[in-house]
Formats: C-alpha cells, structure tokens, sequence
C-alpha cells in the first residue's frame, strides 16, 4: 500500500497543474476572505475569525480542489496511463484507495494552507473589521462553519468530483457536474419545486448539495441534512469505484 | 519465467473480439505476436494484464499476476507510445513508474540513456516524436528489468538505426532467460527476431510454435538441386513420385521435401551435387497463406 501511495504521490505532483490549482485554490481563498474586511461587512454584521476561517468551504474555492480531485482519474483516462497503473497496480481496490487517501491529503493541506492565508488576511484586515462577539458571516449563509466542517465538506466535495470522473471517465464533467449542481440545477429544481404546491418537496429535502450547505451552515430546521448528503457522497464514491472495478481499462 | 495463456476469451457486445486463445510464452526466447489489424492481439495482451475483463486465465510461473510482487519486477509492459501524461517530463514519467519495486533515481538516469533519452529526460514528452513516445514506453517496461517484457508494436515509428537497436536489445533480454512477447506489424523484421510466433487472425489461434516450424508450413517450401547431372536426378525423383521443376541449367526445384531426404537419394545414385538448399517461404508469405481469410477489414482490389 505504502507503494501505490508513493505512485500516487509522484502523480499528483509532477504535473503542474496541481501546483496551479492549489495556487489559484488560495489566491481565490483570500480574496473572498478578504473581501468583507476590506470592503465593508454590506450589512451582515461584524466578521468573526470563525466566520473567516469559514470562507474556504465556499463552491467558488472548492471548485479549485474539484479540479485537482478530477485529475485523480480523469488525467489517467485521458492519457492512457490508466493501464501502466493497472500493470504495476493489478489490484484495482488498492489503487482507489490510495487514491482517496491522497486526496484526503491534499485536501487536508490544502485546507490548511487556506487557513494559513485566511490567517494573514486577517491579521492585516484594518483594525475593527473583525469581532470577537456575534454569528460573524459565513460566506456560504447561514451560521459560520467549525472548523472539522470546512474540512470535511471540501473533502465530500472532491469526493463527489473524483466518484462523477469514475463514472464518466471524463475530467471535464467530473469538475462542472457538481459546480453545476450546486450551484444552477439545485436552484432551479427548488424553484420549480415551489411552483408546484408542496408535491416536489421531497426531491427538495433529497438534494445533495442544498442538504450539504445546510449541514454546514448548521440550519437548525434541517438536522438529518448531514446524513442525507454523507448518503450521496457515499453512494457516488460506491457507485464509481464498483465501475472502476468492473470496466476495462 | 513461462507465461500461460489459458482460453483466453473476449466479446465485445456482439462481437466475439477473442475466442478462446491458448498458448505459452517461454523463458529465454523471444515470440512474436502475430495478426492482421483487428485481429485480437492487443486485446488479447490486455486480458494477459488483467486490464480487460474476460474469459480465461494467464498464469506467469503458475500464478496470477497479482501473486507477484512486486509486480514491475515480474512484468514490464509497453502497448502504446502515447500513454503518458503530455506535461509530464520523461524523467518524473519514470521516478512515477518506478515506484511499486522502489526504483532509484540512479537506474531512471541509466534507462534514460539506454534508450537514448538522457537529453531530454527533463523535458516534457507532448512535443515527443511518435518514435520517441515508444522509447520512453519501453523505458517505462524494462525500468524494474522485469522478468517478463509485453510490448504492443514497439517498432513502430522507429528509425531503421533504431529498429535494429530494438532487435539486438530484445534478443539479448531474452539471451539472459527472460521472456519476451512483442507484437509487430513488420513481418520481416520479426522474421530476424523470433523465436517463436503465435498467430492469430479473427480472434482465433492459427499458429502457436517454433518460427522454423512456422515457415515449413507455406506450400511454397522446396528444395533447390543445382547438379551437372540435375535431367538424370529428376528421372530418378521422378521414379520415386518425386516431382520436380527445372529452373535454369542444372537447377531443378523439389517442392515439398527436405534437403535430407533429396540428399541421401543424390549420394545414393553417386550423383554430384553443386548446391542443395532449402527454400522456405518467407514469414510474410506464411502469413498471407495463413490469414488470408482471417483479415477483418479487407482491402479493395488495386488496378
């Protein structure tokens, strides 16, 4: 296992796309954390430290970690080294394995590095424009994230990035599928939704990522939002290691 | 080590791509994989890595391939010159791949530079030439100096200089008690290299043995007698079933025999020989002969 984790790590970072997303990841971390300090709370209140710390579970800076948790799958597919993988690596659910285990890695430090960022922001934010008292303001609504939160959310996002690639053996679709997702149809399907006088709420209360911003933002009226969207995330990873397993390479 | 093909079987929705292929690869030599296009013989090396999914089994010293370990010193398998990632330099390609049997950076730097690739180990391989791409495919293959090597069609794009690089590499690999199995569409050039050829055409098996056994095969096989007393050894033949053509003065060609027998006749009858030679077929000609029919996409007429 050590071996495939090694492979995994001379992948993910001999290519420089990595180092640009994780770049773009923090450039991107920081000016949206920097953005209510800088140019005033408009309205929502004093900024916490903890509302801060929140910014990066954000779509627009997970959207940078999608990309390079699609290129977990989706460069070998692209470029055929899926097979010189599998050669050395016979044993397919070790090779998702280290795959996920790298990616929650890479997650994690990225994360941190993110918090690192938001750290400095704040700390050369003009004085006052952050508070120690009230809700502070999360970035994606609602109550500012913990701090396990932001980590696990970036990291049940990137998850659902690398499972949508399995299934589609397509890098592209594994990024845009959950920025889409979140960020267009779920609206939309809400909207309909209300249109039609209480018979679609079901579908309402199942989406995925409206469940996951409400377990991150922590609603109080939603309390099973957690477990409904931990149930998507685990059926998408399921769903495309069994087609990993399965398919040719 | 000895490679089994056992059964080998592949559909592909309605098409039956592999149909129960079954043969060896043996230590020490080096075999040829043999086929029209289409034919199954990328597929069936894909089966042979557990990459496809299928119908049989192959056994490498009597067991599967995911037994070995690690796996890179078993086998070392090259099938397309363009599995790599384009931004990738050849150098971090390698240190990727040598991972799972712990490589060094030294050995990346020697296999580097016996395929001729040291130049531009820290380059990025995208802009590589399609000869190029298969260097940095067999450098990935014999990286671990696997017991095994695969390779799909690695003389294509290759230089003349380089061809002959491969062969004398290849036959020294397998000098030294390895097996290697390398397909080719170079039919005179896996004439020079082979050991052993395996054909297949339409999925099926046509040949699984010796090159030599492989030629005997063509009905264009003959013995060519050149003798100043050749009109008296064809009366002779003659008298004994044996057919035989004139070619020239004092040659005559005897389809379908060996030089043994037509020898031990000629010292028999105290006839002088000047030349007695086989003529086989060449490999290209056996293997029109033999797959003729077997070809899944036919060419048209040529006027």
């Amino acid at each position: 296992m050590i071996a495939n984790l090694v492979y995994e790590w001379r992948r993910l970072w001999s290519v420089r796309a990595t180092w640009i997303m994780t770049f773009v990841y923090l450039v991107i971390t920081g000016l949206l954390g920097a953005g209510p300090l800088f140019l005033g709370d408009g309205g929502f209140g004093t900024q916490t430290w903890k509302g801060l710390y929140s910014t990066n579970a954000n779509f627009l800076c997970l959207v940078m970690l999608s990309v390079v948790a699609s290129q977990f799958f989706g460069h070998e597919y692209r470029y055929g080294t899926i097979r010189l993988t599998l050669t050395e690596f016979p044993k397919r659910e070790r090779v998702v394995l280290a795959k996920t285990l790298l990616l929650a890695l890479y997650v994690t430090v990225a994360t941190i590095l993110g918090w690192a960022v938001l750290g400095v922001v704040g700390s050369i934010a003009p004085e006052g424009s952050i508070g120690t008292e009230g809700p502070g303001l999360s970035i994606n609504g609602g109550e500012p994230s913990e701090l396990w939160q932001v980590l696990v959310f970036g990291f049940a996002y990137c998850v659902i990035a690398m499972s949508l690639t399995m299934i589609t053996r397509n890098l592209a679709l594994g990024i845009v599928l959950p920025l889409l997702l979140s960020s267009i149809i779920e609206g939309l399907i809400v909207l309909f939704a209300g249109l039609a006088n209480g018979k679609m709420d079901w579908i309402v209360d199942a989406l995925p990522f409206a469940n996951g911003t409400a377990w991150l933002t922590n609603l109080p009226d939603q309390p099973n939002a957690g477990l409904i969207f931990a149930a998507w995330v685990t059926g998408t990873y399921l769903i495309g290691s069994a087609m990993f397993f399965k398919r040719d390479a | 080590m000895r490679i089994e093909a056992r059964n080998l079987d592949k559909h592909f929705r309605s098409v039956h791509a592999v149909k129960g292929l079954s043969f060896t690869v043996e230590p020490g030599r080096v075999t040829g994989f043999l086929g029209p296009n289409g034919s199954g013989k990328s597929t069936t090396m894909r089966l042979m890595l557990g990459l496809d999914s299928g119908g049989g089994e192959t056994l490498y010293d009597g067991k599967k391939l995911s037994s070995h370990h690690p796996v890179t010193r078993t086998i070392g398998a090259h099938l397309d010159a363009k599995f790599f990632h384009p931004k990738r330099t050849a150098y971090a390609h390698l240190r990727m791949l040598g991972a799972e049997a712990g490589i060094s950076k030294a050995r990346v730097h020697e296999v580097l530079k016996l395929v001729g690739l040291e130049s531009v180990a820290k380059k990025r391989p995208g802009g590589f030439s399609l000869g190029m791409g298969q260097r940095l495919g067999l450098a990935g293959a014999i990286l671990a100096d696997p017991q095994v090597l695969m390779l799909d069609e690695p003389a294509n794009g290759l230089d003349p200089q380089s061809i002959q690089w491969l062969r004398d590499f290849l036959k020294h690999y397998a000098s030294t008690g390895k097996s290697v199995l390398v397909s080719s569409h170079l039919l005179s050039e896996m004439e020079l290299l082979a050991d052993d050829v395996v054909v297949i055409a339409r999925g099926n098996l046509i040949a699984a043995e010796s090159m030599p056994a492989f030629l005997s095969r063509a009905t264009g096989s003959a013995v060519v007698v050149r003798s100043p007393q050749s009109e008296k050894l064809a009366e002779l033949l003659s008298s004994q079933g044996i057919a035989s053509t004139t070619d020239g003065a004092r040659t005559i060609v005897i389809p379908g025999h060996s030089t043994d027998r037509i020898g031990e006749i000629a010292f028999a009858n105290g006839i002088a020989l000047s030349e007695l030679s086989p003529r086989t077929a060449s490999l290209e000609q056996v293997f029109l002969e033999l797959t003729e029919s077997g070809q899944e996409y036919r060419l048209g007429e040529t006027s």
